[in-house]
């Protein structure tokens, strides 16, 4: 499969989730309407940089929540304060998905042919 | 300048957001990333009391106050670096002033911790098991047998160890090698005699990884469906027949230690992101019903393996062999009634079908393990 961002041997994991039918996610972003931008991977926005503790399979991956809410907390820290929240409408096609860390963050590797930003919708401040 | 160290992370989105860190002479620190100098993380990093820390772990102080609410002013921006040490240079601002703060209302966790065994996976940020041992002499005041005691943990230890294995067989080869298993299965006892019924608080020897998830998780949702319906011994002895190896077999002698020593079991684990704790118990009686059904399948705890390798050794008398692996030597015996040894050349390469089977020893607090060859053939 061709994934979006070159992914190591692996990657994603096996017990990753195939996306089968429609899933709805939230990802924060900086522009509203969201830019392809929005959506590059750690490693993609820092090729050199190290991760420490964060295999690259997940450094390649974006974070998505299935709660709005968590994006709602996140945007609370620095990092993220003032973004937008885009709902993301994943389907057949999407990519692969899995559940890291806490029990609604989620790891997702877009496939490349899976329009993104055909399937955002900003969601209401 | 002041060296750090990040010890776990708290809060994950695109990278490590909210780092607990110490210092090299074990002072706590959090520290929450804001925009990157190039392609290095840049935390602004606070030293906090430990009592401070363990609210906000609970989810009962928001990140801000932590920060700003402190008995010190200094505090420190870092930059991550190569090795586990991050340099973070004191600022003379006051921290208020610090354009790059968490606002004020987030809190780690949605709802405060709805159990002991939570507010201690929380406090400890890592999974925690708290066991509660229904012994007869516990009844009546806080007390327990030493050997009881002692013989319900080892146990108990032996059944995560065995569940985490079967666990972990069931993942992809190349997922298995990623993960670091040493110690894995491991479980210390970090509360040996809390308050209450007999109850004693354990946790995962290793630390959860930086996404916060701990390998331990693996083998308890495994022990989880053995406990699942202890009170239905068919539905338990279907759920035993699934997990037939070293699994069943560990589970079995737990039931009957519980029998012998006339013992029921509580228990209950969680994560620090759980809202509520994963919760299993076992009468006395109940262990005896199970122990009762159990008893009339046999091999139940004997595990298929197969080995490839050459032949080292190889006694048609005695009926020993001893192989060279991949893994390693194994070395084996011949089941009465089993395929025969004669013929086979040393340093042949042969795949040898085995059950394994477990002995306890010393009491049932070891265990040995022996190989029975059921079938051989060249590979």
């Amino acid at each position: 499969m061709n994934y979006r961002e070159p992914l190591p041997d692996g990657c994603p994991p096996p017990e990753s989730d195939e996306v089968a039918g429609p899933l709805v996610v939230f990802r924060l972003v900086r522009s509203s309407p969201p830019s392809l931008d929005d959506f590059r991977s750690q490693r993609a926005e820092r090729p050199s940089a190290a991760f420490r503790g964060v295999s690259e399979c997940v450094a390649r991956g974006l974070s998505v929540y299935k709660r709005v809410t968590d994006c709602d907390k996140t945007r609370k820290l620095p990092q993220f304060q003032g973004r937008f929240i885009c709902q993301v409408y994943l389907e057949a096609g999407a990519g692969r998905i899995q559940q890291t860390g806490r029990p609604t963050h989620y790891t997702w590797w877009p496939l490349a042919a899976f329009e993104i930003l055909g399937h955002c919708e900003a969601v209401a401040p | 300048m002041k060296k750090i160290r990040p010890t776990s992370t708290l809060y994950y989105y695109d990278g490590p957001q909210v780092v607990e860190a110490r210092d090299a002479i074990g002072g706590h620190y959090v520290a929450v990333m804001v925009a990157p100098v190039g392609e290095q993380d840049r935390y602004v990093v606070a030293g906090v009391e430990p009592q401070r820390l363990q609210q906000f772990l609970a989810g009962e102080i928001d990140l801000r106050s932590l920060m700003l609410h402190r008995s010190e002013d200094e505090w420190f921006l870092a930059t991550t670096g190569a090795d586990d040490w991050w340099l973070a240079e004191p600022q003379s601002s006051p921290l208020s002033s610090f354009s790059q703060l968490p606002e004020e209302g987030f809190l780690l966790h949605d709802a405060p911790p709805s159990s002991e065994a939570l507010r201690e996976a929380r406090a400890r940020n890592n999974l925690v098991m708290e066991v509660a041992a229904e012994a007869r002499e516990s009844a009546g005041e806080h007390r327990i047998r030493v050997g009881t005691l002692a013989e319900l943990l080892t146990h108990l230890q032996v059944v995560v160890k065995h569940a985490y294995g079967a666990a972990l067989r069931t993942l992809p080869v190349d997922s298995r090698r990623m993960i670091d298993r040493s110690e894995a299965h491991l479980l210390d006892v970090v509360v040996p005699a809390a308050p209450g019924s007999f109850r004693i608080v354990l946790e995962a020897a290793t630390r959860p990884d930086l996404l916060g998830q701990s390998e331990l998780r693996r083998a308890l949702e495994r022990m989880d469906e053995l406990f699942l319906s202890a009170s239905d011994p068919q539905q338990t002895l279907a759920m035993v027949k699934a997990h037939r190896g070293h699994l069943a077999g560990a589970y079995q002698r737990l039931l009957r230690f519980l029998v012998d020593s006339k013992v029921g079991l509580r228990y209950a684990w969680a994560e620090p992101s759980f809202a509520e704790p994963r919760a299993r118990a076992i009468s006395e009686a109940d262990a005896g019903s199970l122990v009762d059904a159990l008893s009339g399948v046999s091999n139940l705890g004997a595990e298929p393996v197969e080995l490839v390798g050459a032949l080292k050794a190889a006694n048609v008398n005695s009926g020993t062999w001893r192989l060279a692996t991949e893994g390693g030597e194994r070395a084996g015996k011949l089941k009465p009634g089993g395929p025969s040894l004669a013929g086979l050349k040393l340093e042949g390469t042969y795949r040898f079908t085995c059950l394994e089977e477990i002995e306890e020893t010393h009491g049932g607090t070891r265990e040995q393990q022996t190989l029975y060859l059921m079938e051989h053939e060249p590979a």
